[in-house]
C-alpha cells in the first residue's frame, strides 16, 4: 500500500535516487530541498513519514525536527546524517526523531527502516501485549512463551527478544544494524558477524524439524520473518 | 606609540606622582610648622611684655622693651602706642595703620627703624590700660627664608625623581621588551614553518620563564599531533587505496561483463569494497569525535559489570562458533561508572573482537572486571600469539595494524578507538603480556564518592 512520504534533502543526486527507489515501492514522494521549505510542508501534517537530512541549507534538520515536535506534529521522522558518531545518533533520537540513519547507507537499509516506521505507526493502535502469530508460530509477549505448531520452543531471553522484534515486523526486511539497535540497544557497527550468529542460532531453534522455514535471509539487506 | 616608550612614560609618570605626593606632604607639614612656630614666638613675646606691664607698670615695660630690642634678633618688632596713635616706645620706623584697633593676632605690613622698606609681619595687638596698645611681632620674610630654600629643594627633587622614574621606565621596558622579544622571535620562526624552535628559558623561574615553558609545552603537543596526523594521513591513504582500487576494478569489470551471473558477482564485490571504505571512514570519524570530547554531554551513571555481562552474552555464540571458551569473571557488586555507555560498549566490544580475531587460536578468552574505590579495570585476555612489547605502542596507533598484508577491513582501528574512548573517560588502555597471549586492560578512574547509592 502506497504512503505519502516527505523527503527533505538538499543533495539532488541522493534525493532523486531515493525518490525513485521509494516511488518504485509504491510510495508517493514529495521533495523539499531546504529546511524551511521542508518544515513548511511537514507542518501540513498529512504525511505518513518525513525523511529529513541533518545538514540542510536555511534551517538544519534538528531545528526542523524540534519545530515539528514543538507544534505537536507526531509524524514519524527518519533522520539522515553524515555525522556518524554514537553521540550524534543519540542526539538525533533525543530530539524526537524515530530513527537515525548514517550516510552513506544502502537503499535496502533505508527501505527496511522506512517500512518499519510506517508499520510502527499502524501497530501503535493495537495493544503492545497482544498475542503475535506468524503462520503456525505463536508468541505471547506477556508470558514470553513461544509455540510453533503447538510445540513449545525453548528460547534464551535474547533469542526471545530477537524473535519478538522479527514478529512485530512480520513480512518486512529487518537489517543487521536495526537488530543491533533495537534488540541490544547498541549504536555501533560491530566488525564481526555477531548478529548473523545470533540469528542463525534462533533459526535453528525456530525452523529445524519444520518443513516450511519462517526466518528468511534477504540477500544484501538482512532478514525477514514470514510465513 | 611603541609599547617600550609607553611603559617608560608610565613608569616615569608613576614615579612623578608618588614623589609629588610625598613632597606635597612635606611641604604642607613644614608650612604649618613654620607658621605655628612664628605664632608661638609672637604670642609669647606679647604675653611676657603684658605681664611685665601688669606687675611693674609703664616704667618696667619701657625697660623690658629696650631689653628685648637690645637682645632679640633683628626681625623682632615691639612698640608701645599711645592713645593718640603715636609710638611712645619701640623700633617701628613709623606708626602703622592698625585700624581697627582690636586685640589679637594678625598680619600687617610694617617698617622697622633703620630699614629702607616695609615688610610683611605677623603681630599681636594687646590692649593696655589708659588706651595704650602694645604691638609685638616678627617680620615674616626672613623667618620663612628657610622655607623658600626647602621649597626649591623639593621642586628640584621632584624634577630629579621624574627623570629617574623615566630612566627606570626605559630600563624596565627594555628588559621586558627583550624577554618578550625572545618569545616573539621564536614565534616568528615557527610561523616561518620551523616547528622545532623552542623558547629559551633564563632559568630564573619567573613569569617569563613560565610563559616560555607553557609555550614550549604547547609546541611539543602541537608537534606530536602533527606527527600523528602525518602518520594518520599516510596510513589512511595506504589503507584506503586497496579497497578503492579493488572497487574501481570490480566496477569496471562489471560494466564490461556480459554474463549476468558474473556481473552480479562483480557488483557484489563493488558493494563489499564500498562497505569496507565506509567502515574505515566512519571509524576514523568516531575516533576524532571521541577525542574531541563531544561525547561528554551524554555521560551518565551505569553499571560496567552489567555491560560486560551483556557483551559476553552477545559474543558467546561467536566464540562458540570459533571453538573458543569465552569467560566472564566479575564480582556480584555493581561497578558504577559515570561515562558514555554506548562508547564504552564499543570499546569493550572492540577488545573482545580483537581477541576473537587474533587470539582465537588459543582456545580461551577471559574477560575480567575488577573494581576498587578509585578505578574500574576491565581486562580482555586471550591465549593467542600476543604482541611483543616493542610493538605495543604501534598497535595502539590508528592504522597501527601489525600485519600490513592482512586485508581484514578496518582491523587496525579497533584498539586505537578503544584507547581514545578510554581517554575520553580520563582512563587508559594498556597492552600487556598474558604469557602467552595478549592482555588488553581498560583502566577507568571512578569518583566513588559521587556514585549513586
Amino acid at each position: 500500500m502506497g504512503r505519502k512520504i516527505l523527503l527533505v534533502e538538499d543533495d539532488r543526486e541522493t534525493a532523486s535516487y531515493l525518490a525513485k527507489g521509494l516511488g518504485q515501492e509504491g510510495h508517493s514522494v514529495e521533495q523539499a530541498t531546504n529546511g524551511q521549505d521542508g518544515l513548511f510542508r511537514a507542518t501540513d501534517g498529512t504525511f505518513d513519514l518525513v525523511i529529513l537530512d541533518r545538514m540542510l541549507p536555511v534551517l538544519d534538520g534538528i531545528s526542523v525536527l524540534r519545530a515539528l515536535r514543538a507544534a505537536n506534529i507526531e509524524t514519524p521522522v527518519l533522520i539522515l546524517s553524515a555525522l556518524a558518531s554514537v553521540g550524534d545518533r543519540i542526539e538525533g533520537l533525543e530530539c524526537g526523531s524515530d530513527d537515525y540513519l548514517v550516510k552513506p547507507f544502502s537503499f535496502a537499509e533505508l527501505l527496511a527502516r522506512v517500512n518499519a516506521l510506517l508499520r510502527r505507526r499502524e501497530s501503535r493502535v493495537g495493544p503492545a501485549d497482544h498475542r503475535l502469530t506468524v503462520g503456525d508460530l505463536e508468541i505471547d509477549p506477556l508470558s514470553r512463551s513461544v509455540k510453533r505448531a503447538g510445540k513449545k520452543l525453548d528460547l534464551k531471553p535474547r533469542e526471545y527478544l530477537l524473535l519478538e522484534y522479527f514478529a512485530r515486523n512480520e513480512g518486512r526486511v529487518v537489517t543487521r544494524t536495526m537488530l543491533l539497535e533495537q534488540v541490544w540497544d547498541y549504536h555501533f557497527d560491530p566488525g564481526t558477524n555477531v548478529i548473523d550468529v545470533h540469528v542463525s542460532r534462533l533459526r535453528r531453534k525456530l525452523d529445524e524439524g519444520f518443513e516450511k522455514p519462517l526466518l528468511h535471509t534477504v540477500r544484501g539487506a538482512g532478514y525477514m520473518l514470514a510465513a | 606609540m611603541p609599547t617600550t616608550l609607553r611603559i617608560a612614560l608610565l613608569a616615569g609618570l608613576l614615579a612623578l606622582l608618588s614623589n609629588l605626593a610625598v613632597i606635597g606632604f612635606i611641604y604642607g607639614r613644614t608650612h604649618d610648622e613654620a607658621v605655628a612656630s612664628l605664632h608661638r614666638q609672637v604670642t609669647e613675646q606679647s604675653k611676657v611684655l603684658t605681664d611685665v606691664y601688669r606687675s611693674g607698670g609703664k616704667k618696667a615695660l619701657d625697660e623690658a622693651i629696650d631689653d628685648t630690642l637690645a637682645y632679640a634678633d633683628p626681625q623682632t618688632a615691639v612698640a608701645l602706642i599711645g592713645p593718640d596713635g603715636r609710638q611712645l616706645q619701640g623700633n617701628l620706623a613709623e606708626t602703622p595703620s592698625l585700624e581697627p584697633m582690636q586685640e589679637g593676632y594678625r598680619s600687617a605690613v610694617i617698617r622697622l627703624r633703620g630699614q629702607p622698606s616695609p615688610h610683611q609681619a605677623e603681630i599681636v595687638l594687646s590692649r593696655l590700660p589708659k588706651e595704650n596698645w602694645l604691638v609685638s611681632g616678627r617680620l615674616v620674610g626672613a623667618d620663612l627664608a628657610f622655607r623658600a630654600t626647602l621649597e626649591r629643594s623639593l621642586l628640584l627633587a621632584l624634577l630629579v625623581a621624574g627623570l629617574l622614574g623615566l630612566l627606570c621606565g626605559v630600563i624596565l621596558a627594555h628588559y621586558v621588551a627583550q624577554r618578550i622579544g625572545n618569545i616573539a622571535a621564536v614565534a616568528n620562526r615557527i610561523s616561518a614553518r620551523d616547528l622545532s624552535q623552542r623558547v629559551p628559558l633564563s632559568g630564573a623561574g619567573d613569569s617569563f620563564d613560565r610563559l616560555g615553558m607553557q609555550i614550549n609545552a604547547m609546541l611539543d603537543r602541537i608537534s606530536m599531533l602533527m606527527e600523528e596526523l602525518r602518520l594518520l594521513t599516510d596510513s589512511l591513504a595506504h589503507d584506503l587505496r586497496s579497497p578503492a582500487s579493488r572497487l574501481h576494478a570490480a566496477a569496471h569489470a562489471a560494466a564490461e561483463a556480459s554474463d549476468p551471473a558474473e556481473q552480479e558477482e562483480l557488483l557484489a564485490s563493488v558493494v563489499r569494497n564500498a562497505d569496507v571504505l565506509i567502515r574505515i571512514l566512519s571509524t576514523i570519524l568516531e575516533i576524532s569525535r571521541s577525542e574531541a570530547l563531544t561525547g561528554r554531554k551524554q555521560f551518565a551513571w551505569f553499571d560496567v559489570g552489567e555491560l560486560a555481562a551483556e557483551l559476553t552474552e552477545m559474543y558467546d555464540p561467536v566464540a562458540d562458533e570459533r571453538e573458543v571458551v569465552l569467560r566472564l569473571d566479575k564480582t556480584e557488586r555493581p561497578a558504577p561508572l559515570f561515562g558514555h555507555r554506548q562508547l564504552l560498549a564499543q570499546a569493550l566490544s572492540n577488545l573482545v573482537e580483537n581477541a576473537l580475531r587474533y587470539g582465537a587460536g588459543g582456545g580461551e578468552i577471559d574477560i575480567r572486571l575488577r573494581r576498587t574505590d578509585k578505578q574500574i579495570e576491565i581486562e580482555v585476555a586471550d591465549r593467542g600469539p600476543g604482541i611483543p612489547p616493542e610493538r605495543r605502542a604501534e598497535a595502539l596507533r590508528r592504522f597501527g595494524r601489525l600485519d600490513s598484508s592482512r586485508s581484514d577491513e578496518g582491523a587496525g582501528l579497533g584498539l586505537a578507538l578503544a584507547q581514545s574512548i578510554a581517554h575520553l573517560h580520563e582512563g587508559e588502555l594498556v597492552l600487556e603480556d598474558n604469557r602467552p597471549g595478549l592482555l588488553t586492560r581498560l583502566r577507568l578512574p571512578v569518583d566513588a564518592a559521587q556514585a549513586p547509592r
